[in-house]
């Protein structure tokens, strides 16, 4: 997914180090690529194509699109589904903190250079760590109630994870602390590449500070808020595993089941793979949808803007 | 080679990918057919893996099982024993991944009931019976319920009294109450009476699920007039919701209302939550029969109580514990079955039984350990519960429901998201969906309990 | 001007806010490893007044060691490989010009967007096949896949910025391919690979799914998945779990000071990968 950011439409233009020689892929060429080409087939293409048998049979039976129907029936399968889908509506939240924060940093707020290395902190943290932490913070009687109650805010006190209704929310927040950062950053890099007499020129307007941001910084930043909203929402649809697995278990009851959650169990808890090949082949399926879509409404904004 | 050089790009990573695929495809298959090798009895070095579990239910099985197996190695110079201790929650997917492996431990434990069955039914146990004589097996305690087809296919281990509740006789009567309850309605007047003292009357613990079985199987079996209700409605011949069988998620509603658990007890894990007992923070919790030992030194001898569930009803399991054994079974793909089992019928050795009681507080799965070796009093109230027991519900549902209606609505309902009757409701409509997912499982399980 | 004063106090506040709710877990998880578990309970954000080091004692009694050392070895393992096969590959795809490059670089990037979870399954039916389940090899070999098409991806465009004039040079003194590769192309990337060995570095660290699946006795376990059942062996004991997640995460923070600018690098070039 890189392309949008590194390598947008510039590069095609510069082509190979050494171009035009042959038309003909030389065989040493393959031989430079035939390691990198091994690992990715084994583990992504003998995967797929395994992955798809395992999905069409049962017992070593052809069972047809049978197993990917149950899987698409099965109650569990779409709260997991609905999870994820949920988990994306933090989307803007993410990315409307991010841009607030990464502005208040480009304006040089005192001490910008200490809180910028502070918002970054969360990121740095490993997921698992990350999870296991706010696992033990979230308890009704742990620290953040605690430290609720002494603030005499115990309007605010929740069951945190153990509150079917909030244990999805509760990680979302999660998954928000960790993301911010390298939201932060992203929109950071980018304000700082920005002619600063774009915003000299709104000041002397006279325009106040929302709407300066408004209507001069965000459309200016179009481009890496959809690269940053691409990517967060492939991590909420296929990435939050680790978050999952380490603070809730999928619970309570399925509140807080997604895809991956889903697919690990029946694979190896409740000992099913077949229908745990049947979910993985519709992430994959959807995934790719996403993947597809994004491209093509690149390609058509990129036409649009060459035209 | 050359040629497929000269197609198209797209095509040539095509092409590629499926001769790689190819190609990994057939080294599989070699490689699955030379895997089962045979087992002739080898007079060499042999290194035995055993994976076990219950440090964490019987305090001190490893330290037992690390003195048991130096002795039994001494023993046998040629053989070595690695015993790997599994995590609660890695346990049922580390068994999983192993079976499909074929490959970690020779010797695996395993809870008993279906929780060793559905592993024989998947071919992934060797039947135990055919390496312990019947004789040895005539003295291992609660081998019914591993049983199926006529053969034993994990070994019982050590007893689980399922499951007492111990309470504080100091903590009771700070709140004036001088007799722990023995009916229903003294339970719940109880637990008015401790909550108007600012006592938590019950720790509990529902975070990580497995109370939610505890809780079905406590509560379940005193409605129930044979646990033969409870496999007919596994099999879909009685249902989930039908009075019987659903009357303990009431019951269970009762007390929530009643504020008899602790208000966290969505936020704690099981044990997390015995630990609060053992601080004088609550009257009773529930434990593992095993875990009794330590809990009642702990807390000191005179202060603690042991009890069963007060009565509701006067079904199979009312004012009874669960008798279970943890078993230890023979993976089948082991090379070394019979030194497996050799190692197995060691661990029954009048000193290593005694041993097993000295290092653990548990009870060995036995009947020749000699019950005078019991220096707890609480524990010879186990003891003599576990001579007439009832059967643990936990052990005859697929594990599958176990997880989903059991672990989840009980979270639901002490969330209060969920009523008794939505709990009951559920738990039809999972075991439903689990005979429609799985119907092999349903049909060894008809052939286990004999529904047909 | 009142108006704007008061905006700027009301912004800088907000940052103040963001700064410490970033920080606050992270000194509690700090703090807490280094105190009792009824001080932690009762004063989760007090100070460590006497740091106790017994929480990071009763860690490193407990295969710390050993899963830290599992998670080196598998790092630096798979990050080398990962790094010689995908600068390999992407020099290939940089150097000549064939039909069907651009295609085969696409399809190798679209498959970024494939999570891991969904291989897990038909992967570990592989290993089981293989005998290789519980071993190092077999993760190793899965991570440099996993690794292969972004590291690829990102050499490529890198290499494809290397003035022509340089390569040409080398090749009119008669360097062979392999020569210019080694002699040119990898001195003049020095940046672009410190930054993919840390993106990749920090990936390998953090996965967990797969160590999960596929590393399954107690003394194989990298320190993420050890984590997860050390969580709960020792729930009842908060600090040693803070000690344990403090340990997980001490290497990040010496990573981060010896390498700050790739550091920075990498882990917004990691992100990409969905890491």
């Amino acid at each position: 997914m890189d392309g949008t950011a590194v390598a947008s439409p510039g590069d095609r233009g510069t082509g190979a180090a050494v171009r035009g020689r042959s038309r003909r892929p030389p065989w040493q060429a393959f031989l430079w690529i035939a390691p990198a080409l091994a690992a990715i087939g084994v583990v992504y293409g003998y995967s797929v194509y395994r992955l798809l048998i395992e999905a069409t049979h049962r017992d070593g039976k052809s069972v047809g699109l049978g197993n990917l129907r149950i899987a698409i029936d099965d109650p569990f399968f779409r709260q997991a589904l609905g999870n994820n889908l949920r988990l994306l509506l933090t989307l803007p939240i993410i990315i409307g903190i991010a841009l607030v924060v990464a502005v208040l940093l480009f304006e040089g707020m005192r001490g910008w250079r200490f809180h910028r290395v502070a918002v970054f902190i969360p990121y740095m943290l490993p997921v698992t760590v990350v999870g296991v932490l706010f696992g033990e913070l979230l308890t009704l009687h742990g620290a953040l109630n605690t430290t609720l109650q002494t603030l005499h805010l115990n309007f605010l006190v929740q069951d945190w994870l153990g509150n079917p209704d909030w244990a999805l929310r509760s990680l979302a927040g999660v998954i928000i602390w960790r993301e911010l950062g390298f939201g932060v950053i992203l929109f950071l890099a980018r304000l700082l590449s920005l002619p600063q007499n774009v915003f000299d020129a709104a000041r002397v307007d006279g325009a106040g500070w929302f709407r300066t941001h408004w209507h001069v910084t965000l459309p200016l930043m179009r481009s890496i808020i959809g690269f940053y909203l691409v990517i967060e929402a492939i991590t909420l649809m296929s990435w939050v595993f680790s978050y999952v697995f380490v603070m809730t278990g999928g619970g309570p009851g399925q509140a807080t089941q997604v895809t991956e959650t889903y697919i690990y169990q029946n694979a190896f808890a409740s000992d099913i793979p077949w229908l745990a090949a049947a979910a993985a082949t519709l992430l994959l399926i959807g995934v790719t949808a996403v993947a597809a879509l994004f491209l093509v409404v690149r390609w058509g904004y990129s036409r649009r803007r060459a035209a | 080679m050359t040629r497929l050089l000269t197609t198209t790009g797209r095509r040539f990573a095509a092409a590629a990918l499926i001769m790689l695929a190819a190609s990994a495809c057939g080294s599989s298959s070699g490689g699955g057919s030379s895997g089962g090798g045979s087992s002739a009895a080898p007079s060499g070095p042999v290194t035995l893996t055993m994976w076990y579990w219950g440090n964490q239910e019987a305090h001190g099985l490893s330290s037992f099982l690390a003195t048991s197996v130096s002795k039994y190695e001494a023993l046998h110079p040629n053989i070595k024993i690695n015993t790997v201790l599994q995590s609660t929650d890695n346990l049922m997917p580390n068994f999983a991944a192993a079976a499909k492996a074929k490959k970690g431990p020779d010797i695996e434990y395993r809870w008993g009931g279906i929780w060793a069955l559905q592993d024989a039914w998947d071919g992934n146990l060797a039947p135990i019976s055919d390496y312990i004589p019947a004789a040895e097996r005539a003295h291992y305690l609660n081998s019914s319920e591993d049983t199926w087809d006529g053969k034993l296919w994990s070994a019982p281990w050590y007893v689980q009294p399922s499951f007492p509740i111990l309470y504080r006789k100091d903590v009771l009567a700070r709140a004036g109450i001088a007799a722990a309850p023995t009916t229903w309605s003294q339970l719940l007047s109880d637990c008015s009476t401790l909550r108007a003292k600012g006592i938590t009357p019950i720790a509990g613990g529902v975070k990580d699920g497995w109370f939610g079985g505890w809780l079905f199987s406590i509560l379940g079996s005193e409605s129930l007039t044979s646990v033969d209700e409870l496999k007919q409605a596994v099999v879909g011949t009685k249902k989930f919701t039908d009075p019987d069988l659903a009357e303990w998620w009431t019951r269970l509603g009762q007390m929530i209302s009643a504020k008899c658990w602790n208000d966290d007890i969505g936020s704690l894990d099981l044990y997390q939550a015995q630990q609060t007992w053992v601080d004088g923070k609550s009257a009773m919790t529930v434990t593992a029969g095993t875990d009794v030992r330590k809990f009642v030194t702990q807390v000191g001898a005179s202060k603690v109580g042991v009890m069963t569930m007060p009565k509701y009803a006067s079904g199979v399991g009312a004012g009874k514990l669960g008798s279970t054994s943890q078993t230890l079974a023979i993976s089948s793909w082991s090379p070394y079955k019979q030194q497996s089992a050799d190692f197995i019928m060691f661990m029954h050795t009048p000193a290593e039984l005694a041993l097993f009681y000295k290092d653990t507080g548990a009870l060995p799965a036995d009947n020749r350990f000699d019950p005078a070796l019991i220096d707890v009093p609480q524990v010879k109230q186990l003891y003599d519960y576990s001579q007439n027991g009832s059967p643990y519900l936990e052990n005859f549902i697929p594990t599958d429901l176990d997880s989903k209606a059991n672990f989840g609505g009980v979270q639901l309902m002490f969330a209060g998201k969920a009523t008794a009757a939505q709990a009951a409701a559920t738990m039809e409509s999972d075991m439903a969906r689990i005979r429609t997912i799985e119907p092999d499982l349903i049909d060894n399980f008809k052939k286990w309990t004999g529904q047909q | 001007m009142i108006v704007e004063r008061a905006g700027r106090l009301v912004r800088q506040l907000v940052l103040i806010a963001f700064t410490l709710s970033a920080l606050l877990p992270v000194y509690v998880m700090l703090s807490g490893s280094l105190r009792t578990q009824s001080d932690f309970l009762n004063h989760p954000l007090g100070l460590p007044t006497s740091p106790r080091l017994n929480a990071y004692h009763t860690a490193i009694n407990n295969h710390f060691p050993q899963w830290l050392l599992n998670s080196l070895i598998l790092t630096i393992a798979s990050v080398v490989i990962t790094l010689v096969f995908a600068s390999l590959a992407a020099w290939g795809l940089s150097r000549w010009q064939f039909v069907g490059r651009d295609v085969l670089l696409s399809l190798v990037i679209s498959l970024m967007v494939i999570p891991p979870v969904v291989l897990v399954v038909p992967l570990f039916l592989l290993g089981a096949e293989l005998n290789l389940i519980d071993t190092r090899r077999i993760v190793i070999a899965i991570y440099v896949g996993l690794m292969m098409p972004f590291s690829v991806y990102m050499l490529a465009a890198y290499f494809r910025t290397i003035p022509r004039s340089l390569i040409e040079a080398a090749e009119i003194d008669g360097a062979t391919s392999l020569q210019v590769f080694l002699r040119v192309v990898v001195p003049l990337s020095g940046a672009p690979l410190i930054t993919l060995a840390v993106v990749n570095a920090l990936w390998v660290w953090n996965e967990l799914l797969i160590a999960l699946v596929f590393l399954q006795s107690e003394n194989s376990l990298t320190l993420m998945a050890g984590l997860t059942g050390f969580q709960s062996r020792y729930n009842l004991n908060i600090p040693v779990v803070m000690a344990g997640l403090s340990i997980a995460t001490l290497p990040i923070f010496a990573l981060y000071i010896f390498g700050q600018r790739f550091f920075m690098r990498g882990l917004v070039a990691g992100a990409i990968k969905g890491g």
